[in-house]
């Protein structure tokens, strides 16, 4: 009975469809030899070659990968320390210093924003890299927070006490047996902030400065403003190279399960 | 698959440090110059030869709205921008808070090119901060064969045949001085009777207002969104530009006016080149360029002869009303009619 | 050898400071500014006022906190009804399909949300593909005005924020005993019985967390209104960035922030009450 009848796939599908939809017009479209959406005037590829000489663009593309990096990778730090931090602490109150830490999930992004400008304005920081990288990695720790610890939850204690009454070090043991076991985690958790830091619209808007522009912020003006179509050939890029990713992924994660296979046979 | 995860982490990293790296290579030039204005305020081969000329980078920064501006660059306490474009009545509040430098007119050989028709204005009465940047009155333009009346004025536009058809733009002081306007009394009407009365004829505007955006406002037009469109002077001159058939009109009720200006913020990073930078704006070959590319009257004399003739000061441009700071309470009442107005727009 | 109470506080204090300077320091002083008096002009004076929190009555701004709230219940009731039967059915696929109906679920966010909104103005607008379309088949013979309307901006929205509502149903969904079902079945109940005693009941957390995870964005996605919506209607997203960035008045968007917050807490908390489940599912 744990099937699905052909109605209910068939309306998996239709959702899907409308899903991509839209992204197939972005597609579509960034090869239309026109500056308005309006109507289809043949292939073009100029916005390709418009896109690579848009240094603006570039540059706001640039600052969006450091940014999404940098902050993924401090969140990654601060959220697994915090997490493992967490599992081990016996305080009451420690159900309060978590639900703080992922605050950020359950308040609307604007709220954080202003608070941002307004708190960031009180210390007198410059607003740019430095302010957009401290609002995002606030957003972003929940993520990886919530993911560790799901880790965290479903791991054999056993294991690391038992390291250190082998004599390692409480440092040694987080290296050699805590951290391999919750490695997964980090990264899927870091892969989803590193994702939403590169979207995100409502808090750059107010901790950008007025030298770093992020490539959402770009796409939000242009969206008011009037689209160039590089914007799309731009999206229509970033999509290949993440399917590109998945596939190479895709076909490592094959290459390395055979390879288990073989050396279990052995 | 771990690694891969990570190895994909490391290549986005590279990739961004590439890309940063390029964005930062420009440490050998002379400087950079901070330029903050609206989208699209300067032609790109201008901006371009300032930077072959000076070596002196241009860094440019948008926002969408005078009070952005003033706010940001209150924040930064006059510093972070090296150059201002805005309009006039934002000025007075720039020039109130210290955020403007006084300028220093032996830096600016080019200062006497100026128009004196567009100085000595309110915000500025003895041109000690400013440099006027074009100038503009906020006109009706349309599609008549989607329209089936003639429009003359503000008036019109209430008319129940373009309902859901009339994109405008954003600033509440103007679309609530042209209803003042279209009542006979002034731009910037201070009487809060007489205000909450515009509050009132402005919530009947709602049902044919199609869009309300600041940014590149003829597109509604052009992309068939809208048939009826009130545009900045830039914008009317962009519509024409991509569609000659359009039709403008200067209300007969009477004009708005405005004067976009430069200044240099007072703690701007690098004056000297703001000073280059606006001195060779002032220039006249190079103004004309500016004038004839972005679409608004030229408010410089020398300027004139290289400027496409539609953009010297028509008569009617002086006589219209400039929008002018006004009291605390008007200015509230003026916000609250906008923000009901939209409200009511959907 | 110290207390084993607070064994951990050491890996957590990063986080643990972090937390209070950047994100509890910041909410802290959003509070205290929605009580200080705002300058003309610009600028604030530390003075007590309540004055920024009896503005929000006035009928202006509380059109704006209902508006608000009719377009997040729209968008999330519309949600919900797309997005449970999604999830319900992605549960109940094959492990290979399972993964590759998620890769497509999760694919999206890769692209820019702004430009995945952007497709939708390319096929609603006036001359867009979908006018197009039906133009073609005979079904109207005007263009329809669809952009820029309240119907575009719940396109949007629903579209923005669908595929959480399907992470989170499906979550729970996945953890589904359906033993139970079948039991159920077996003693007799219809399958709508069966779909309502143990099925909904049972997926009723992710249900409750994919609604809270809707629900409160849409409260403060302000740009999908101001792209789709032609910037006509004024939500508390927009009302709270036009006071910081436009306004001047930042105790007022304070004030507004705060009221926001308090409402989106006491929608955590009756969740909370309601499943009795401490976590939002569906994140991970």
């Amino acid at each position: 009975m744990k099937r699905n009848s052909k109605i209910a796939n068939i309306y998996l599908g239709i959702i899907l469809f409308f899903m991509y939809f839209p992204i197939a017009m972005v597609v579509l479209y960034s090869f239309n030899d026109s500056r308005l959406t309006v109507s289809w005037k043949g292939f073009s590829l100029q916005w390709y070659e418009k896109l690579f000489s848009n240094q603006a663009l570039m540059e706001a593309l640039g600052n969006s990968l450091l940014l999404g990096v940098l902050s993924c990778f401090l969140s990654a730090v601060l959220g697994t320390l915090g997490a493992v931090g967490l599992a081990k602490l016996k305080w009451k109150s420690k159900g309060i210093i978590e639900y703080v830490s992922i605050l950020p999930l359950m308040i609307p992004e604007i709220i954080l924003g202003m608070v941002f400008l307004a708190f960031f304005s009180l210390l007198g920081m410059p607003f740019g890299m430095l302010t957009l990288l401290v609002a995002h990695t606030v957003f972003c720790v929940p993520y990886i927070l919530m993911q560790v610890k799901a880790r965290l939850v479903g791991m054999d204690k056993a294991l690391e006490e038992a390291a250190l009454d082998l004599g390692a070090t409480p440092v040694r043991a987080f290296f050699d047996v805590t951290l391999p076991m919750i490695t997964p985690a980090v990264l899927s958790g870091s892969l989803l902030a590193f994702a939403m830091s590169m979207d995100d619209v409502v808090i750059s808007v107010f901790v950008s400065g007025p030298r770093t522009s992020t490539l959402p912020l770009k796409v939000y003006t242009q969206l008011k403003t009037g689209v160039t179509p590089e914007i799309n050939a731009l999206c229509t890029l970033m999509l290949a190279v993440t399917i590109l990713v998945i596939i190479l992924w895709k076909i490592a994660a094959g290459l390395s399960k055979k390879n288990k296979k073989g050396r279990q046979q052995i | 698959m771990k690694k891969v995860v990570a190895g994909l982490l490391t290549g986005v990293l590279a990739a961004s440090v590439v890309l940063s790296g390029c964005g930062g290579s420009s440490d050998e030039k002379k400087g950079e110059l901070v330029l903050y204005t609206w989208e699209a305020m300067f032609p790109q081969e201008v901006l371009d030869n300032f930077e072959e000329e000076t070596g002196i980078e241009i860094i440019y920064s948008n926002f969408d709205t005078n009070e952005t501006m003033l706010e940001k660059l209150a924040q930064a306490e006059g510093g972070d921008y090296d150059v201002i474009i805005a309009d006039d009545y934002i000025l007075e509040s720039v020039i109130q808070e210290g955020l403007a430098e006084k300028l220093d007119k032996e830096k600016l050989s080019n200062f006497e090119n100026i128009n004196p028709l567009y100085q000595g204005q309110f915000y500025d009465e003895n041109d000690e901060y400013t440099v006027p940047y074009g100038a503009g009155i906020p006109l009706i333009v349309y599609d008549p064969e989607q329209v089936d009346i003639e429009i003359k004025g503000y008036n019109d536009l209430w008319d129940p045949s373009l309902k859901d058809s009339i994109a405008i733009t954003a600033n509440y002081r103007v679309i609530n001085g042209i209803v003042n306007l279209s009542e006979g009394r002034s731009l910037n009407d201070e009487n809060l009777d007489d205000i909450k009365a515009t509050g009132e004829k402005l919530l009947e505007l709602a049902p044919n207002i199609r869009m309300i955006q600041d940014d590149n406002t003829q597109n509604a037009l052009l992309n068939g969104e809208a048939s009826v469109a009130f545009l900045y002077t830039s914008q009317v001159t962009m519509a024409l530009q991509e569609n000659p058939d359009l039709k403008v009109v200067y209300p007969e009720e009477g004009l708005g006016f405005g004067i976009m200006n430069m200044f240099i913020p007072s703690d701007a990073p690098s004056k000297d080149a703001a000073y280059q930078f606006v001195n060779y704006i002032l220039e006249p070959e190079v103004a004309a360029e500016c004038f004839n590319n972005i679409g608004y009257y030229s408010t410089n004399q020398a300027a004139d002869e290289f400027v496409n003739e539609d953009l010297v000061v028509p008569d009617s441009v002086t006589k219209g009303e400039i929008v002018k700071n006004i009291g605390e309470e008007a200015d509230m009442q003026y916000n609250k009619n906008w923000t009901e107005f939209k409200a009511a727009c959907d | 050898m110290k207390s084993k109470k607070n064994q951990g506080l050491f890996p957590m204090l990063p986080l643990l400071l972090f937390i209070v300077v950047f994100l509890v320091g910041p909410l802290v002083y959003m509070v205290a500014l929605s009580f200080a008096t705002n300058n003309e002009g610009y600028g604030v004076t530390w003075k007590f006022t309540l004055e920024n929190y009896t503005r929000i009555t006035d009928p202006v701004y509380l059109q704006t906190f209902i508006q608000s709230f009719q377009l997040a219940i729209t968008s999330t009731v519309i949600i919900s009804l797309l997005g449970y039967p999604f999830g319900y059915f992605m549960a109940k696929l094959s492990a290979k399909w399972k993964k590759r109906v998620m890769l497509f679920i999760m694919l999206p966010f890769w692209v820019n949300s702004l430009i995945r909104l952007y497709g939708w103005i390319i096929i609603l607008q006036t001359k867009g593909v979908l006018n197009g379309l039906l133009l073609k088949l005979g079904i109207i013979s005007e263009p329809l005005k669809i952009l820029y309307s309240y119907p575009a901006i719940v396109v949007g929205m629903v579209y923005a924020l669908l595929p959480f509502m399907i992470l989170s149903v499906y979550s729970s969904a996945e953890k589904l005993d359906w033993s139970l079902i079948e039991a159920s079945r077996d003693l007799g109940a219809t399958s709508f019985q069966a779909f309502r005693t143990v099925t909904l009941k049972l997926t009723l957390p992710g249900l409750l967390s994919g609604i809270i995870l809707t629900f409160i964005p849409s409260m403060g996605l302000f740009f999908i209104a101001d792209i789709l919506g032609g910037n006509k209607i004024v939500l508390v997203g927009s009302l709270i960035q036009d006071q910081m960035n436009r306004g001047s008045n930042w105790p007022f968007a304070a004030a507004l922030a705060v009221v926001l917050t308090i409402l989106t807490t006491i929608m955590i908390w009756l969740y909370r009450k309601i499943t009795n489940v401490k976590e939002l599912e569906g994140l991970y």
